[in-house]
């Protein structure tokens, strides 16, 4: 037998032959131990949990079109395949446009969104009623709905008006009875014909211009002068037919059909852009507290019909991240080149990060006290340990035992103790996150592998620190006067 | 030739001197036992020769070296290479076993080595209890595992501190029978005793009062 069995044997014996003494303090360092695991586990999980918690704060990221370019729902889609699946938490896009209630002579902002990710991006939003499930509903802010008497199960009819002229592409805010149709087509010898119009109230031309310069001017170059063949369009509606509404231009007829063919085209143009109106069934009403009250919601898909566009204004994202992976995001977008920009809702993030790092200060205060408890509770116990078995002690030192061989078998069996009480303390403190875990988040978590090895190393630190004072107590009995007979 | 030799020890306890000017000489292979009334010193003779303290004036030679100038780190390497302690009250280690509590005298000596650690059971008659806790033995078991404990690294001297204090006729006759032996071997014996039966077992008896060699009786039926 070499000397190593035999000290692994005394310690065994001293531990398993000794237990009720032992037991308290396996108990006290498993405790300590347990503690540590679960604030360890806490300490790291904490923060992935908190984060998923706080995103019910709202979103922490805006996309935006960079200026002069839009955002569609590609350019959307796009743009969040670039976030890790797990970070993604929730991205509602929304493209606003001001629609008209005809009969109450008032105008809403509605959104268009994407109402299961609104639940994800905005989960603080309260529902009287049900979020819009299929088309032609929508989702009404308890402003609107106070101010117009809406409720649940009844209906409004919205009507889009064209933002913009047809075929001119000239953006102008609101369409009026009166706007202009511009066109162009070819005439003779292919060069082009210009011509605008204005429509009436009854959408009849009340105005027409037209620009005939690139034509022969003894020919086709009338008919931007002559004015009885202009005449003729005044009060017609659109389209015309040659020969049956118009009658060409004496010697003129390829650039009047000319101009004829550019008022129909621009009017087909501008037909899709025309004035539309849907009823919607009202199927909630929206509480929020905030601005989002006045507003009426809408699925996207309801959005893209009326106004026949695919263009979103703004995305609202919600994503699970400290705020440097968020600014690492951020970049990214916007080196992208989608001619997107990404932007942290500052207020968000910060705060986040403010609480976070409060508990995890909490958490470690927390953890550095109950390690410093168990440590008290380890030494008072060993220190117990130590008187209680001063007469062995003496005796030991009386078979020969040098000082080192009594602090070595002392600290074995505190090592021993740490390293039983660091297991226990890393299956139980697993357990324990797991409980807070479950309860407090509401999520379970992953065993980190680390956690073990981590525990018992520090049990059997604190274990061997705890025997410090015991050990220095042992080593200073006096054989001769623990034999003497007391 | 002197294994041990006193010189004019004296040990003080404040105003008590609890051993005054007292010299001896003992033999190698001498059998020597120390008797005297309580509070007369014994027990402190014992455990300045056994390295366990140290005398307040005086020299103590062991093997010719003066121990009462070591320090107390090489006190514990003579002691674990010298001498076998026996104790009156039969100190175990209460969690091992009787042949573990021999092998702790291995352990700290050279080896553990449990054959050896059985056989010297053996010798006490304990061999069929080497595996009993130190609270399933009688006191008498208990001492003769001591005995063993003492003898197992064939130390040169054992002192043994009233052996037989707490022992019934019977345990004291086999303890006794044991010095014999060891006596035989050649082993070096120092017992402190208040009992005359043990005393008269020895060579010599060394009568302490008061701290000092009060007389010192020869025993002429010594039968080696
Ligand atoms: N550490 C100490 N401090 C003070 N006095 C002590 C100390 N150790 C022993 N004494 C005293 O020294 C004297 C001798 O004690 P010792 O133990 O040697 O006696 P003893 O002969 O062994 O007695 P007994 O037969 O009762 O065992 C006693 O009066 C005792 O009180
Ligand atoms: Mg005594």
């Amino acid at each position: 037998m070499t000397k190593r069995r035999m000290f692994l044997r005394m310690i065994t014996a001293s531990l398993l032959r000794r237990r009720s003494r032992m037991l308290i303090a396996l108990l006290s360092i498993g405790i300590g131990a347990t503690i540590l695991a679960g604030m360890v586990t806490i300490y790291y999980d904490v923060p992935r949990q908190m984060r998923a918690q706080m995103r019910s704060y709202g979103a922490n990221m805006l996309l935006l079109p960079e200026d002069g370019e839009t955002l569609n729902s590609e350019k959307l889609a796009n743009t969040l395949s670039q976030f890790p699946e797990d970070a993604l938490v929730g991205a509602a896009p929304y493209r606003y446009v001001r629609l008209d209630m005809t009969s109450r002579q008032q105008s809403f902002t509605t959104a268009g969104t994407d109402f299961e990710q609104v639940l994800k991006t905005s989960p603080y939003f309260s529902v009287e009623g049900e979020y819009p499930s299929g088309t032609r509903q929508v989702l009404v802010g308890k402003e609107i709905a106070d101010t117009i008497g809406v409720k649940v199960g009844s209906s409004m009819e919205l009507t889009w008006q064209p933002a913009v002229t047809a075929s001119t592409g000239d953006p102008s805010d609101d369409w009026q009875p009166g706007a202009a149709l511009a066109g162009s087509a070819e005439g003779f010898g292919g060069s082009m014909v210009s011509v605008t119009a204005k429509l009436d109230d009854e959408a009849k031309i009340s105005e027409i211009t037209v620009d005939a310069s690139t034509q022969t001017p003894e020919y086709g170059g009338r008919t931007a002068e002559d004015k009885p063949f202009l005449k003729q369009f005044i009060g017609k509606a659109l389209p015309l037919e040659m020969g049956g509404d118009i009658d060409a231009l004496t010697g003129a007829t390829v650039t009047s059909t000319a101009v004829v063919e550019a008022l129909n085209t621009s009017h087909a143009a501008a037909a899709g852009a025309q004035p539309r109106t849907v009823r919607y069934d009202v199927t909630g009403i929206l509480v929020t507290g905030g601005e989002e009250e006045g507003y009426v919601f809408m699925s996207l898909e309801d959005m893209q019909s009326l106004t026949g566009e695919d263009k979103l204004d703004v995305a609202e994202l919600s994503v699970s991240a400290d705020e440097e992976q968020l600014n690492g995001y951020v970049e990214n977008i916007t080196q992208s080149g989608q001619g997107v920009t990404a932007r942290l809702v500052k207020r968000v993030t910060k705060s986040e990060t403010a609480v976070l790092g409060k508990l995890q200060a909490l958490v470690f205060l927390v953890t550095v006290v109950v390690l410093l408890l168990t440590m008290i509770c380890v030494s008072t116990t060993m220190m117990a340990v130590v008187s209680e078995r001063r007469r062995e002690i003496g005796l030991r030192k009386a078979l020969g035992a040098s000082d080192n061989s009594i602090r070595v078998e002392f600290l074995g069996e505190g090592m021993f103790l740490g390293m039983l009480g660091g297991v226990l303390g890393a299956v139980l403190g697993f357990v324990f996150a797991q409980v807070v875990s479950v309860n407090v988040f509401g999520s379970s978590i992953t065993f980190q592998p680390l956690l073990l090895p981590i525990t018992v190393i520090v049990s059997m630190a604190i274990a061997a620190l705890s025997c410090l004072m015991p050990i220095r107590r042992a080593v200073a009995i006096d054989p001769a006067l623990v034999l003497k007979g007391e | 030739m002197a294994l041990l030799e006193l010189k004019n020890i004296s040990k003080i306890y404040g105003e008590l001197k609890a051993l005054d000017n007292v010299s001896l000489h003992v033999d190698k292979g001498e059998w020597v036992a120390i008797m005297g009334p309580s509070g007369s010193g014994k027990s402190t003779m014992m455990n300045i020769i056994g390295c366990m303290d140290k005398p307040t004036k005086g020299e103590v030679l062991l093997d010719n070296v003066d121990i009462s100038k070591e320090s107390s780190k090489h006190l514990t390497d003579i002691r674990r290479d010298k001498i076998g302690l026996i104790f009156q009250q039969f100190h175990m280690v209460n969690y091992l076993t009787a042949v573990e509590n021999v092998m702790v005298s291995q352990y700290y000596h050279s080896m553990p080595d449990e054959e050896e650690a059985l056989e010297a059971l053996g010798r006490v008659g304990l061999r069929e209890r080497a595996r009993h806790l130190p609270s399933q033995l009688s006191g008498g078991e208990q001492q003769r595992v001591c005995v063993a404990r003492a003898l197992i690294n064939h130390p040169e001297l054992i002192l043994a501190d009233e052996p037989t204090g707490n022992l019934d006729e019977a345990n004291e006759n086999i303890v006794l029978e044991l010095f014999r032996q060891l006596h035989r071997e050649g082993t070096t014996l120092i017992v402190v005793t208040h009992d005359p039966e043990v005393a008269e077992a020895a060579q010599r008896t060394i009568v302490l009062e008061h701290g000092r060699v009060a007389r010192e009786i020869i025993n002429e039926n010594f039968v080696d």
